[in-house]
């Protein structure tokens, strides 16, 4: 059976190459249907804030390829209930449908995975 | 599954260390290399968050990192290479916290 | 027992020269590197081009060494490397650049590499930082 891998990302969206190569690992994963997962940590929750203009800053928009996720098979996302709060964002009021975890459920959550990388 | 988490970051300024102490699980090990030794500095408030932690024999620093920072390691269990491979298969799996 | 182990990070980072200390601990352990993976900065880990001061630790000419020497399975990701400036032959044909900067022995390829490797170790294991 193939290992599951968990992507945590928690760079926020426009500080560089960060957040979009780690979202690259998560399609390039589920291209190849594996069992994928990925959590929002950090300043990883920044990417998920809603009505996000990148192109003020001449970049993609990231928000664009993070709903493709679910298409890619990556359909476990999470986020960091801590996260979210301590940067004064609405858990209900963000641009994908993720699981809000606390701390205690995103230590349940790292154990189930085979493998972890964070970036 | 255990987990041991590796953490390459100076904790000052630096979330990584308080995330990382918030999500480690009851098995779970810390391995402190590069510039996340300076958490081991007495009199800090990472050291204090480590101390809190109580980690007791599952936390760790790479040697060559406290020797080149003239740290001591009163809090963690201090490992060379080999010691740090044999960690890497005494758990589950690594997070390293790029 | 066999290790993936991935950079994040370039040669002038100490946690490039830690991944390598790692990988040749690997080795001397009598475990098996089964790929070594190379990505986001850690594409300028193998970049030839680096001219370390004669009197510092040229860490990229080591990476170069310890692959070719041990003839590891050393995967560079395109996608980042092209970012980053970093090309082999035919990529620099392709995009008409003036330099090539990742001779033999690394492979470019992509990030279906990184998985792959996962799957077939028993660790991934994951260096960046300071």
């Amino acid at each position: 059976m193939a290992k599951s891998l968990l992507i945590i990302s928690r760079q926020a969206p426009w500080s560089g190459p960060s957040a979009r190569e780690a979202l690259d690992i998560a399609l390039a994963g589920g291209a190849f249907d594996l069992p994928l997962g990925m959590l929002f940590l950090d300043d990883g929750v920044f990417q998920l804030a809603a009505a996000q203009q990148p192109d003020a800053v001449q970049q993609k928009n990231l928000a664009a390829n993070l709903q493709a996720l679910p298409m890619f098979g990556v359909e476990e996302l999470f986020a960091c209930g801590h996260s979210l709060a301590r940067r004064g964002l609405d858990n209900d009021a963000l641009s994908l449908p993720v699981e809000v975890l606390d701390n205690a459920a995103l230590t349940a959550l790292i154990a189930r995975f085979d493998q972890v990388v964070t970036l | 599954m255990t987990t041991l988490h590796v953490i390459a970051h100076s904790p000052f300024g630096d979330e990584r260390l308080a995330s990382c102490l918030r999500l480690l699980g009851p098995q779970d090990a810390l391995l402190l290399c590069g510039d996340a030794t300076y958490a081991l500095q007495a009199g800090t408030e990472p050291f204090a968050a480590l101390q809190a932690a109580n980690l007791g024999e599952r936390l760790f620093a790479l040697a060559e990192d406290l020797q080149a920072r003239a740290l001591d390691s009163q809090l963690a269990k201090v490992v060379d290479y080999p010691a740090f491979v044999e960690l890497t298969l005494h758990h589950d799996k690594v997070n390293s916290w790029l | 027992m066999k290790f993936a182990i991935a950079v994040f990070s370039p040669a002038h980072a100490p946690s490039s020269r830690r991944a390598l200390r790692f990988a040749e601990a690997v080795l001397a352990g009598g475990h098996e590197i089964a790929r070594l993976f190379f990505y986001q900065d850690g594409v300028h880990s193998a970049s030839a081009n680096i001219v370390a001061p004669q009197d510092e630790l040229d860490v990229a000419a080591q990476w170069r060494a310890f692959v070719s020497d041990h003839r590891l399975d050393a995967v560079v990701c395109i996608a980042a490397a092209l970012r980053r400036g970093v090309l082999d032959d035919t990529e620099a044909n392709r995009y008409q650049r003036p330099a090539v900067n990742l001779p033999m022995p690394w492979e470019l390829s992509g990030l279906g590499q990184l998985h792959e490797a996962a799957q077939l170790a028993d660790r991934l294991v994951c260096f960046g930082g300071d």
